[in-house]
C-alpha cells in the first residue's frame, strides 16, 4: 500500500489509507479492476512456491504482450529479410542488443505506471503542457496508423499462403480484433491476446526443422560476423529496420497504459521487470527463429519487397516442408493480428488520456464509447488502406521500422525525464545506471538514424566501406 | 471526465470490501485531478527543440528515399 511517504501524489498527501475508506466517486471500471487486484492482494498473503507462481501470472501482461507484440508484422517481415539476405552471422547478436535496448526503455514505463497510475500521454501533456504533447500524439498517431496498415500487409500475406483473398482475410481479421475487445474486461483481453501472442514462438521449432549450422550461430554471437557486403546502404538499413523492430514509441505508450489498466502498483514493479524480461527473452528466441529459419533462402536474393504475398512462405517449402511452411504462414498471420490489437489499443487509450475521456478496456460499450470508437476507427481505416487496389504499399512495409527509429529519440526524452520526476516519481525515479543506459540508447539510436541519412543522400560515403 | 455517460456510484457495504484492493488514486474519480504543470529548463527546451528538427529532417529523407526508389 502506498504511503504519504514514498508517493509524492496529491491524493496521497490527504493520507487516505485505502479507496474504501475515502469518499471519492467510484466506476464500474473501478470495480472491474479492484476485483483483479483483490485476487492480487490474496495471492500476495499466501506463501509457498505456488503461491508466488500464482502472483506472477496474475500480475504478468503488459509486459509479454508488447515484446510479442513488437515482434509483429512488418518486424518479423524484415527478420526475415534479414536472414534472407544477410544470413546467419552479424545480426544474431545485433537482435539480442536491440531488445537489451528495449528492456532498457520498457522498464522505466512499469515504475512509471506503477508509480503514478497515469498513462504516457497524460503525463507529456500534464507535466510539460498541451504543446509538446501535441507533438507526440501526432508522432504516436501517424506511426502507430502506417504500422497498423503494415500489420494488415502481414495477415494478407499470411491468409494468402491458405489461398485466402484480401477481401476476406482483412474483414476476418478486424472481427478476431473486435471480439477481443467486446469482453470489456482488461483481464480477459490480456489474456486472450496473451494466447494469440503464443503463437509467435512457433518460429522456434521452425528454425530447429530448418537444421541451422549451430556453429556458424555460436561464432556470430562471439565475432559479431560475418556481414556479406560489409556496411553499405542496405546493411544500414536493415540495421535500422531491426532496431525499429525492437524500439518503438506505441510500446512506450502501450506498457504505462496497460500498466495503468491492470493496476499495477509499487508493490508489483518487481513481477513488472520480471514480465517484461521475460517478455523480451521469449521475443528474442522468436526473432532470432526466423532469422535462422530464412537464412537458407541466402541464394534467392529475397527481401522485404517479397513480401506483398506469400513468397516467403512459398520459399521456404523446400528447406521446412509444406506444413513448416504453413506454420511460418500461421507466425506471420499471429504477429500482424496481435500487433493490431496492441497497437490500436496504445493509440486509444492515448486519446482517451489526452481528451480526458474515459480510457480502460474494462470500461463497457456505453460507458466508453470514445474509446472503443478510436480503437475501432483506426483499425478499419488501416484494413480499408490495405483493401484499396494499386497502392504502393510496400514502401510502408520498408520504412515503417525506419520511421519508428526515428520517432524514438523525442520519445524517449520524455520518457527520460519523465522517470527523473522527483515530484510525480517519489523514490522511484531513474537510479544513475538506468539513466547511463537510457542515455546510451538515444545515443545509438540517434547516431544509426544519422548514419542512414548519409547512406540516402551521399551513398557513395558507403561505397569504400563494402567489400564483396 | 468521467461526464455523465459514466454510471458514478458511491461505494456501498458490498463493494467496500473490494475496492479496498485499490489504492486511492487508482480511482477513476481520483484521476479527475490533474497533475500541476512542470516548468521546463532552457536546456530541455533546447533539447526538445533539437530532436524535433532532427525528426523532421530526417523524415524529410525518408520521403526523398522513397521518391527516389520508387523512381
Amino acid at each position: 500500500m502506498n504511503t504519504p511517504e514514498n508517493n509524492p501524489l496529491p491524493m496521497m498527501a490527504d493520507g487516505i489509507a485505502s479507496a474504501a475508506d475515502s469518499q471519492l466517486l467510484f466506476t464500474h471500471e473501478d470495480l472491474e479492476r479492484a476485483e483483479d487486484r483483490s485476487r492480487v492482494v490474496a495471492a500476495r498473503a499466501e506463501s509457498g512456491l505456488f503461491s508466488r507462481f500464482r502472483l506472477l501470472w496474475l500480475l504478468i501482461g503488459p509486459g509479454i504482450l508488447v515484446m510479442l507484440g513488437e515482434n509483429d508484422g512488418p518486424s518479423m517481415i524484415n527478420y526475415a529479410a534479414t536472414g534472407a539476405r544477410f544470413g546467419v552471422g552479424f545480426f544474431i547478436p545485433f537482435i539480442i542488443l536491440t531488445f537489451v535496448m528495449a528492456v532498457v526503455v520498457q522498464e522505466m514505463t512499469v515504475r512509471l505506471g506503477a508509480a503514478t497510475h497515469r498513462g504516457h500521454a497524460e503525463l507529456i501533456f500534464s507535466r510539460f503542457g498541451p504543446f509538446w504533447g501535441w507533438f507526440s500524439l501526432i508522432d504516436l498517431a501517424v506511426g502507430n496508423f502506417l504500422t497498423l496498415i503494415a500489420e494488415f500487409i502481414a495477415i494478407r500475406a499470411g491468409l494468402a499462403f491458405f489461398g485466402v483473398p484480401a477481401w476476406v482475410a482483412i474483414p476476418g481479421a478486424v472481427l478476431v480484433l473486435f471480439l477481443a475487445v467486446l469482453s470489456h474486461r482488461y483481464w480477459t483481453w490480456e489474456r486472450i491476446t496473451l494466447a494469440f501472442a503464443a503463437v509467435n514462438l512457433v518460429f522456434v521449432p521452425l528454425a530447429l526443422a530448418a537444421k541451422p549450422d549451430w556453429n556458424s550461430v555460436g561464432r556470430a554471437l562471439v565475432t559479431w560476423g560475418p556481414l556479406p557486403g560489409g556496411i553499405t546502404s542496405a546493411a544500414l538499413l536493415i540495421i535500422l529496420s531491426n532496431i525499429g523492430a525492437t524500439v518503438t514509441p506505441w510500446m512506450i505508450f502501450f506498457q504505462q497504459s496497460a500498466t495503468v489498466d491492470k493496476g499495477l502498483t509499487r508493490r508489483d514493479i518487481r513481477f513488472g521487470r520480471i514480465d517484461t524480461l521475460l517478455g523480451a527473452t521469449l521475443a528474442a528466441g522468436a526473432a532470432i527463429a526466423v532469422v535462422l529459419v530464412t537464412a537458407p533462402l541466402m541464394h534467392l536474393r529475397m527481401s522485404v519487397e517479397n513480401f506483398q504475398a506469400a513468397e516467403f512462405a512459398n520459399a521456404l517449402e523446400p528447406v521446412i516442408g509444406h506444413v513448416g511452411a504453413a506454420l511460418f504462414s500461421l507466425g506471420m498471420i499471429e504477429a500482424g493480428l496481435v500487433a493490431a490489437i496492441t497497437i490500436s489499443a496504445s493509440t486509444a487509450y492515448a486519446f482517451g488520456e489526452v481528451a480526458r475521456k474515459p480510457h480502460s478496456l474494462n470500461l463497457r460499450m456505453k460507458e466508453g464509447r470514445p474509446f472503443y470508437s478510436v480503437l475501432c476507427l483506426c483499425v478499419v481505416a488501416a484494413a480499408a488502406v490495405v483493401l484499396i487496389p494499386g497502392l504502393p504499399l510496400v514502401y510502408v512495409v520498408l520504412m515503417v521500422n525506419v520511421v519508428a527509429v526515428l520517432a524514438m529519440p523525442p520519445a524517449l526524452l520524455f520518457l527520460y525525464m519523465l522517470a527523473n520526476d522527483q515530484e510525480i516519481m517519489g523514490d522511484l525515479v531513474s537510479p544513475r545506471w538506468a539513466n547511463m543506459l537510457a542515455a546510451g540508447v538515444v545515443v545509438l539510436l540517434i547516431g544509426a538514424g544519422l548514419l542512414f541519412g548519409v547512406s540516402v543522400l551521399a551513398p557513395g560515403v558507403f561505397a569504400s566501406w563494402a567489400h564483396p | 471526465m468521467a461526464g455523465s455517460e459514466i454510471s458514478i456510484n458511491r461505494p456501498g457495504a458490498s463493494d467496500g470490501g473490494i475496492l479496498a484492493a485499490l489504492e486511492p488514486d487508482q480511482l477513476t474519480g481520483a484521476k479527475h485531478q490533474r497533475l500541476p504543470r512542470r516548468r521546463l529548463k532552457g536546456s530541455e527546451i533546447l533539447l526538445l527543440w533539437s530532436l524535433r528538427v532532427y525528426l523532421l529532417f530526417m523524415i524529410g529523407v525518408v520521403v526523398y528515399q522513397v521518391w527516389t526508389s520508387s523512381r
